[in-house]
């Protein structure tokens, strides 16, 4: 689940964007996790009709995503389908990303690309015609096929997505029950909000050939623009109105194919780039553009965040993409080799010879130097050379052992492990043993899952701090000028 | 023990062959003191052990170190805490803290001295193996005693640690092309080879991100982003 400082800066975003009762609905879903309408109205304590406002605000801006599942019916009663929401906690996180991304689309495909991405980022979810629409007001420009040739190259690029299926339905499955017990089995919560959020999200992703496919709807697309004016005039006078549970997003009203950002792509984007910068200043040159070409090779299979291993490539393959790149065409097969050698990669002689590359092993080591510097700032070198040696080893060392191999005195060891394991950074274990007389050994381990999901909430925190002091900034500055 | 950049040191002398006379209480506290051998022994358990009173036992280790029988050691573990051992034996790794502690303290201007010896060696080399290190170490006779493959490798490690180096695998290509293929070689952390040590990272590099007081920073009370005095001097503002 959701850290703490994860859901203060979620809840922060959401309300100073789109209003705190938005936000009490945010934060109450990324606490209570899988929620029907009901639970949502009964725990914010807010009016059925602003619980229904808040979850289509937050579904246009694809925040949350609704589904429906099957429930078994009381004695005697058939199963019944009831609708539940799960709130999408890195959506919102990808908010503050917004401006990086757009730099993106401004570097990458130019201006008239960036106008309608930007309209993406802000309402959310448009359709063609309302994309056309709101260029026309901001730009003056009215030629529709300059614009559909932007759209389609955003598309190519898979900067943008067709948006996923509204309210998926979710194949029964034992455990569906609502997490709302409170407190209590924890990890086990976690564990089954996580499943079922994947879940869900697989079923509402529409199929890969339909999700960047363009052709057909340009088609559609001309025969909805006679009614459009119909739809949108629809469209208001229903958010203004109450609507049913079962309706809460307008599933009902008239399909209009919409879009949205894609961003999983910006996400894989901006990983293969730090991954390649890694390698780049830990190993060399040639291993940076070996893997750069296998992750060109593998984009379209990596854009998860669970993918930890690429694919097999054959070398030739690898070969044919190295040579393009600045700097490959030096390369040989033998330099290659060497250079897969050299990221860890592991071959497969089963097709031939193919190579898979271990991108989870290089973001952990990456993330991992990033946990260690923030030691060498936070407790010194010393401490950083321990935390070094911790990390490396992965299993528990004893504090004399600590201290033989990081050349740091034996009662300082004992001093700066104390205060990294205060501080959450350690995990410590007592041995006593009993030989004459007791002896107590004390052993020491970073534990890296747990670790990284502090280092995490720290950044949701620090992340946080800034907006709250340039929000005060901004507050002086006014003070100032009254 | 005792390895310095200095002379060599000096050598201990035998116990005598006739030994002296000794009282009982003297004979008891030197057989406790000498069924510890080389791990020596806390005053306080030498009385423990024999159940002789304060009074006697100081008196008799001072005859006994007198005598030559019997030195002062530094534990270590325990730096405050007197302890004895018997001449015959030399203090056991577990007192001493190893071949890297003088005295029981850690010779550190030694280790940086190899530190900066074995960096220098590298930076010129662009790659490194440890037999290669230690010839450059024997063959620079900066230190007066033989260093072992197991002294460098403890040297290199403690650098990988602090980011000065890397251990890399040759690839047998290019700075390489003179060490066989897979053999562990060490080169310098920054491929500009300017060791500069630990870069820092996109985190640490924020205020909160190097703040050793986030744990306690809230948007309400003592210490909150607002009043913070670490975000004023990052945006180096002052009001
Ligand atoms: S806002 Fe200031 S006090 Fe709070 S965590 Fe950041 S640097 Fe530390």
């Amino acid at each position: 689940m959701v850290s703490p400082h994860g859901i203060l800066l979620a809840t922060h975003i959401i309300s100073s964007s789109y209003g705190e009762q938005c936000s009490k609905v945010c934060d109450c879903l990324l606490r209570h996790g899988i929620l029907s309408l009901a639970q949502i109205i009964r725990f914010t304590e807010l009016t059925k009709e602003s619980v229904v406002n808040c979850l289509r605000v937050l579904f246009n801006q694809n925040c949350v995503q609704p589904f429906s599942s099957q429930r078994e019916g009381g004695f005697g009663e058939a199963p019944r389908i009831v609708t539940q929401y799960i709130v999408l906690f890195d959506n919102i996180i990808h908010k503050l990303r917004a401006p990086k991304f757009m730099q993106i689309v401004s570097e990458e495909l130019g201006s008239d690309c960036l106008n309608i991405f930007h309209g993406l980022i802000q309402h959310g979810r448009l359709s063609l015609n309302r994309i056309i629409e709101r260029n026309e007001q901001t730009t003056g420009k009215t030629d529709v096929q300059v614009l559909k040739e932007s759209f389609n190259r955003l598309l190519n690029f898979r900067f943008i997505e067709r948006c996923p299926s509204p309210e998926p339905f979710l194949a029964p499955q034992d455990n569906e029950e609502p997490p709302v017990k409170k407190r209590g089995a924890r990890r086990g919560e976690t564990q089954e909000v996580l499943t079922v959020e994947q879940r869900v999200l697989e079923a509402a992703t529409p199929m890969e050939s339909l999700r960047f496919l363009v052709d057909v709807d340009f088609a559609s697309e001309e025969k909805v623009e006679e009614t459009h004016a119909k739809v949108t005039l629809g469209k208001k006078r229903k958010s203004e109105a109450m609507v049913p549970d079962e309706d809460v997003m307008g599933a009902g009203e008239k399909k209009e194919v919409l879009w949205r950002v894609n961003y999983e792509e910006f996400v894989r984007r901006l990983r293969d780039k730090a991954c390649i910068s890694y390698v780049k200043t830990r190993l060399n040159d040639e291993a940076s553009i070996v893997l750069s070409a296998i992750l060109e090779l593998s984009k379209n299979s990596t854009v998860r965040h669970k993918v930890v291993e690429s694919a097999y490539l054959s070398i030739n393959a690898i070969y044919d993409e190295v040579i393009k790149k600045d700097g490959g065409i030096g390369m040989d097969f033998d330099h290659i080799r060497a250079s897969l050698a050299q990221l860890g990669c592991t071959c497969s002689s089963a097709d031939g010879e193919a190579y898979s590359i271990d991108l989870k092993g290089i973001t952990d080591k990456a993330q991992s130097e990033e946990v260690e510097s923030v030691v060498l700032k936070r407790y010194g070198r010393e401490a950083y050379r321990i935390f070094r040696l911790l990390s490396k080893a992965g299993r528990f060392l004893e504090t004399d052992k600590i201290s033989d191999d990081t050349f740091v005195e034996k009662k300082d060891t004992l001093k700066i492990l104390y205060k990294l394991w205060k501080d959450d950074l350690l995990d410590m274990e007592k041995i006593m043993l009993n030989g004459g007389k007791q002896v107590a050994f004390l052993l020491w381990r970073v534990n890296k899952g747990p670790l990284f999901e502090k280092f995490r909430d720290e950044m949701y925190h620090a992340a946080l701090n800034l907006r709250l002091r340039i929000i005060h900034e901004q507050e002086q500055a006014k003070e100032v000028r009254l | 023990m005792s390895r310095s950049l200095g002379g060599p040191s000096a050598k201990r002398k035998r116990p005598e062959t006739d030994a002296p006379r000794l009282v009982d209480a003297e004979l008891a506290i030197l057989n406790s003191i000498k069924s510890k051998k080389d791990s020596g022994i806390w005053i306080r358990d030498i009385k423990l052990d024999t159940k002789l009173t304060d009074h006697v036992v100081n008196k008799s280790l001072k005859s006994l170190i007198a005598k030559k029988l019997v030195k002062e050691v530094v534990n270590i573990q325990y730096k405050g805490k007197k302890h004895y051992m018997a001449v015959e034996f030399e203090p056991s790794k577990e007192i001493t803290g190893g071949e890297w502690y003088t005295n029981g303290n850690l010779d550190k201007e030694l280790i940086n001295a190899l530190q900066r010896l074995c960096l220098k060696y590298m930076m010129a080399q662009r790659v490194a193996t440890l037999q290669g290190v230690q010839n450059e170490l024997k063959r620079s006779g900066v230190v007066n005693f033989e260093v072992s493959a197991q002294q460098v490798s403890e040297i290199l490690n403690s650098m990988v640690l602090d980011d000065q180096i890397i251990e890399v695998k040759s690839t047998g290509l290019g700075d390489y092309h003179s060490i066989p293929i897979g053999t562990i070689c060490y080169r310098t952390a920054s491929v500009a080879g300017i060791a500069k040590g630990a870069k820092v990272g996109a985190f640490a590099s924020t205020p909160c991100g190097a703040c050793p007081r986030i744990s306690l920073c809230t948007s309400e009370g003592l210490i909150t982003p607002s009043s913070c005095v670490y975000y004023s001097k990052w945006l180096d503002i002052d009001f």
